[in-house]
């Protein structure tokens, strides 16, 4: 059942730090949590515009919107909206960079607890399954590459297929692909496309288990066939970068990191085999929410139990899409050290590309957590977050323990991207999750009407930076006014105590889809 | 002129579509995905590849929704570029259409859609005209 109840026109947000704000339980009639969004003043003004004053309130300041709350974003109300799923503990959680989404905001996470009605949300989670991101260190200084930086980015726009339509060179067939979608990165390591390490520095090691071919639709594995090993389009990308900033010697001592060292990353998903993963259950939650009785105010917010049959065989496909990106960003890699050997004339051991990390933003996991002093069995939405567990987690690689685990944030094309790592605080406040991005602060459109692609390409050329798109609109529409500050986000969650700053990269060469 | 209308959104791109029948509504709300997301080359494959959709649902605006999203996943499984929609049978819980779609080689595709969510979904009718509003996931 959908409610049908007429919502408040205006959220009433309370200040509970400079990083910290909530939005109380009474704002809706039937959120069972407080929302708790991680955001400066200067952040929030983005997605919450305000008066000058704000009034004292008990428990903090109050914040009265302008014009009765009718704001272009509606991501605050997404976040009070996410606070009606049965079972959810804690907050609904919101990081700075939160932006409009479908459903669960950019930027959500929500934890439910499994025995107590907790649910699971393929809307929740969001089509691209396990968009996510790797990043990729070299031995290589910044001398070595300036003057070949264009032929690089070349070579990589040709090898790497980018783009809608673009079909992977690594083709599989059906019985392959079923395989691919159990192994996960383990697939592409045996394939030859890289190494045990590889594995070791994988999210999950690259294969999350209970991953369950059989719930998967035949569709779905038409649509993946021809895309492993592509890029995709829209926001995902390929960019060489370099440090610019150490913040933390003990971590860049650990991971092997310093000034001027030059980097990859790696932003791409599940591709058309998680898109339609989530269009799959998604309708099926939707046809389901009077069988569980689940009233939810959006109906992108449709779930089912997590201990349901339907909560089961969600998540078996969701691990199978989850397993297929794991595998596409390992192919991604692996086509990408072969780039760098062409263009270095050495082999990627050589060129030291060794894998840093790689992570999830996009995903549902059952994690224990302490909920009121005690540890339950939680289902852990993440869309457009990320994990980002402290040190002395046995879930992360033991070569981190002591600094806790890496979280990969990107930037957008023109300014910086960060590594940080997760934090104890971070377990304590955010079930152990962190910012995905600089989040999105315009609409493609408007980014398209404030500057034309040759225009960007100009600047970013004047700035050092050389790029190449697949699609015609995509530079334009992926410009970095397009995104909040970086900086900004991540002043906030290394504030707020929720991740921890290790070193900045500034772009250098970028492939966008 | 545009048969549909985009709306702002921050991270993704909204429709409204206006048409004087039901039909039109879902044939002109099909074509906005071609229009947005493609635009036409040199025709190197003539042929035209016609596929049956059939979809049905509790109620017209989760038959929109599960319109648009089996017009995307054909789309994309088959790797064609939908020019033309033929709708046989409507009502408000059932469609039966023929979709003519040209091969995707013959298209630069510029951005991916990649389906079609309930958020602020709506489908209405007002007087002799229907209306719809979608949201999709780029």
């Amino acid at each position: 059942m959908i409610s049908k109840e007429k919502m408040p026109d205006h959220i009433q947000l309370e200040k509970i730090d400079d990083y910290r704000w909530r939005i109380p339980k009474s704002y809706k009639q039937g959120m069972r949590v407080p929302g708790l969004i991680y955001a400066s003043e200067k952040l929030l003004e983005s997605i919450y515009p305000v008066r000058d004053t704000v009034s004292e309130v008990p428990g903090g300041c109050l914040r009265q919107p302008i014009s009765n709350g009718v704001y272009k974003d509606k991501a605050l109300e997404q976040v009070a909206n996410v606070a009606f799923l049965p079972g959810i503990v804690n907050n609904s959680l919101a990081m700075p960079d939160i932006h409009w989404g479908y459903g669960m905001p950019i930027g959500g996470v929500a934890a439910t607890d499994i025995e107590n009605e907790g649910v699971v949300g393929a809307g929740l989670v969001g089509y691209d399954i396990n968009c996510g991101v790797r990043l990729v260190k070299t031995n290589l200084q910044y001398e070595d590459v300036k003057d070949k930086i264009e032929n690089l980015v070349n070579r990589l726009f040709s090898d790497v297929p980018a783009g809608v339509g673009s079909e992977g060179n690594i083709r599989v067939g059906t019985k392959e692909e079923k395989e691919i979608l159990l192994k996960g990165a383990r697939w592409a390591v045996e394939k030859g496309f890289g190494t045990e390490d590889d594995l070791e520095c994988t999210e999950e090691n690259g294969a999350i288990q209970g991953a369950d071919s059989e719930v998967v639709s035949e569709r779905a594995f038409q649509r993946g066939r021809a895309q492993s090993g592509t890029l995709g389009s829209g926001n995902h990308f390929l960019e060489v970068q370099v440090i610019d900033q150490l913040y933390d010697r003990e971590a860049c001592d650990t991971l092997g990191l310093n000034l001027g060292q030059v980097m990859v990353m790696i932003h791409s998903g599940s591709r058309g085999f998680g898109y339609q993963i989530c269009e799959d259950y998604a309708r099926k939650m939707v046809e389901s929410l009077s069988k569980y009785k689940i009233n939810v105010p959006d109906r992108q917010l449709a779930c089912v139990p997590v201990n349901s049959s339907d909560g089961k065989a969600y998540l078996g496909a969701m691990r199978c899409a989850a397993n297929y990106a794991w595998a596409n960003r390992q192919c991604l890699m692996h086509l990408c050290r072969q780039a760098f050997e062409k263009i270095f004339g050495s082999s990627w051991q050589k060129l030291g590309m060794f894998l840093i990390y790689d992570l999830a933003h996009n995903i549902a996991k059952i994690e224990k957590h302490e909920v009121n002093g005690e540890m339950k069995n939680l289902c852990v939405h993440r869309k457009g977050a990320t994990r980002a567990f402290g040190p002395g987690s046995p879930a992360i690689p033991e070569r981190y323990r002591k600094i806790g685990q890496p979280v990969i944030i990107p930037g957008d094309m023109g300014r910086n991207s960060y590594l940080l790592v997760g934090t104890q605080k971070a377990m304590q406040e955010t079930f152990g999750s962190c910012c995905h991005g600089a989040g999105r602060l315009k609409s493609r459109t408007a980014a398209s009407k404030s500057i034309s692609s040759d225009m960007l390409l100009k600047e970013l050329r004047s700035k050092g930076i050389i790029a190449k798109a697949s699609g015609r609109n995509t530079l334009a529409e992926e410009a970095p006014e397009a995104y909040k500050d970086v900086n900004e986000v991540v002043d906030v969650v290394h504030n707020a105590g929720i991740g921890k700053r290790v070193c900045r990269m500034r772009p250098l060469g970028v492939i966008k889809g | 002129m545009k048969n549909y209308q985009v709306l702002e959104h921050t991270a993704d791109i909204g429709i409204r579509v206006k048409a004087s029948s039901l039909e039109c509504l879902f044939k002109n709300a099909g074509l906005a995905i071609t229009d947005i997301s493609a635009e036409k080359q040199k025709t190197q494959y003539p042929q035209k590849h016609k596929i049956v959709i059939t979809q049905k649902a509790d109620n017209i605006e989760e038959l929109f929704v599960n319109w648009l999203n089996e017009l995307l996943s054909v789309s994309s499984a088959e790797a064609l570029i939908f020019e033309d929609i033929r709708i046989s049978q409507i009502t408000e819980n059932f469609i039966d259409a023929i979709a003519v779609g040209s091969d995707i080689r013959n298209y630069k595709v510029n951005v991916e859609i990649k389906a079609a969510a309930y958020h602020q979904l709506k489908v209405q009718k007002s007087g002799s005209l229907w209306q719809a509003e979608v949201i999709f996931d780029l």
